[in-house]
């Protein structure tokens, strides 16, 4: 009989969660330090999938923002190397700072609401995206342009049925990294100023050792993450039928 | 082996052919020609002539500039100096270029496409946004029954052999219908067996009159391919490229490779090139 290939973690969840739960209850752990799963379920409430909403949709409006920008840009990169020479060590520079670093700052100029949060969710993710495109559209082997060369392709129709399509693995992989991110981004945002989202969620349980509600918040930041890396390899599989690439 | 005379490439392919009659006209000329990236120069003063129908083998070391020559017939490059030809074979329509297909050793097929799109991939170009017809549909058919791939046409080519995949590129080249194929060392990357297959089949298309085909020009590292398929052998001294010998094969098609007349050939070209390097 074939096992489904989602059962085998399922199962060691299942396990893992069992002992988890059994050595919570037999060895007397206390609550604010570990407590057990069945008590962590039963903190999940609307409001947790409220500040999971909220999170999501930061977190999401960032990567997509981000992602277009990123592409763009990469795409102006690629035509222009002189743009790509003066602006791309300031790319490198907002990648090498830390984001903990700015989401302070970006709280002051944009308040706790929404555009901070999408903004430190989008910083995170526009690097990995860029540099990824950039890589992915000098991908084709030059032998490919001399033979639409010698079939009379204009630069446009070679950028368009060979750079682009040659490019898309890159992307998705890019997409694939920098969704993780983006959940980060968003959550440290609500870390500095929020007033809602898992975030604050976080930093207020964890201030009032409600271990339990620490530990969903978590936990819906977990999924919420793997959802949308599976969401996005689902999608790539079916726009890039051809290949997956090996890049990071 | 007599140099010097006038190379046939085979009775039935003059039978086949209604306008073989007379002096053969040139489809390659090349006088005097120089090609050169900056101040290396790779072809120096190289002048030959290629006739129509001919079927021509550029043999030489690596890096010989080979390749380079091939390009520049291509119209990829451009001379330095010295005049480089192209003609027709229908020399009466007046200003049009030959149309020429184009072979590399990789097959470069978009690993996106089907078999079928990828051999329509040229007329795609051509027509810019347009819509490709139905009659360059049954064209591309047709090409791919000349490479024996119509059961493929609906294959990626991550699902086709090495050697299929450089049937789809060479379906790919003779969708143009050409009057005049370069390949680049085409079946360099393939197996023994698989190259010797499509070698003939190869020389089938070349010498059937399903296509306009009518002159081949190949880039090759193997001297026996070279004698097995050419009319001549081009013999190139290494870099900068000097065309050192032309040697005429006058072998009759189909060539028995087995046979002494075969051997002796691949013989005198190999020394003839050992004695330049």
């Amino acid at each position: 009989m074939k096992v489904p290939s989602s059962l085998t973690p399922l199962s060691f969840l299942a396990v893992t969660l069992l002992v988890w739960e059994l050595a919570v209850r037999f060895l007397n752990v206390p609550a604010y330090l570990l407590p057990s799963p069945t008590a962590i379920i039963a903190t999940v409430d609307s409001e947790l999938f409220l500040h999971l909403a909220v999170t999501s949709g930061e977190a999401l409006a960032g990567f997509f923002i981000a992602s277009a920008c990123a592409f763009l840009a990469a795409l102006a990169f690629v035509r222009s190397p002189l743009l790509e020479r003066g602006v791309f060590p300031l790319a490198i520079a907002i990648k090498t700072t830390p984001l903990v670093a700015i989401a302070p700052l970006l709280v002051l100029w944009m308040g706790t609401g929404w555009w901070s949060k999408i903004t430190a969710a989008g910083l995170i993710c526009f690097f990995p995206v860029l540099v990824n495109t950039i890589k992915g559209l000098k991908a084709a082997d030059s032998k490919y342009f001399k033979l639409f060369s010698s079939f009379g392709a204009s630069q446009r129709q070679a950028f368009r049925k060979l750079r682009i399509p040659f490019c898309l693995p890159y992307f998705f992989s890019a997409l694939k990294i920098s969704s993780s991110l983006a959940i980060v981004g968003a959550i440290v945002g609500e870390f500095v100023g929020a007033t809602h989202g898992l975030g604050y969620v976080i930093m207020v349980s964890s201030s009032h050792l409600d271990t339990d509600i620490l530990f969903s918040a978590i936990f819906a930041a977990a999924a919420l993450g793997i959802l949308l890396f599976q969401f996005i390899g689902w999608l790539e599989q079916r726009v890039i039928f051809w290949q997956t690439a090996e890049t990071e | 082996m007599s140099a010097m005379s006038k190379p046939l490439s085979g009775a039935e392919c003059e039978a086949s052919s209604p306008q073989s009659a007379g002096p053969r006209q040139a489809a390659i000329t090349a006088s005097d020609l120089c090609i050169g990236y900056g101040d290396l120069s790779v072809i120096d003063n190289v002048s030959f002539r290629i006739d129509q129908r001919e079927f021509v083998s550029l043999l030489g070391p690596s890096g010989c500039g080979k390749s380079t020559l091939l390009r520049a017939i291509a119209g990829l490059l451009t001379p330095t100096s010295g005049s480089l030809q192209l003609q027709n074979s229908a020399n009466e329509v007046t200003d049009s270029k030959p149309r020429v297909g184009l072979m590399f050793q990789k097959p470069l097929l978009l690993p996106w496409r089907t078999t079928l799109e990828n051999v329509l991939l040229p007329v795609e170009i051509e027509l810019g946004g347009n819509r490709v017809s139905s009659i360059d549909e049954a064209r591309a058919r047709e090409v791919l029954s000349l490479v024996q791939l119509s059961s493929f046409e609906d294959a990626y080519p991550k699902q086709l052999s090495g050697g299929m995949q450089q049937r789809v590129a060479l379906a790919r080249a003779l969708m143009s219908d050409p009057d005049l194929l370069l390949l680049d060392e085409p079946f360099g990357a393939l197996d023994e067996l698989t190259r010797e297959m499509l070698n003939e089949e190869l020389l089938e298309i070349w010498r059937s009159a399903d296509t306009r085909l009518k002159t081949i020009v190949m880039v090759t590292h193997s001297i026996p391919e070279a004698v097995a398929l050419s009319d001549r052998v081009f013999v190139f001294a290494a870099r900068p490229a000097k065309l050192a010998e032309v040697v005429p094969v006058e072998l009759e098609h189909p060539r028995d490779l087995e046979s002494q007349a075969f051997a002796k050939s691949v013989s005198y070209v190999r020394r003839l090139i050992r004695s330049f390097s």
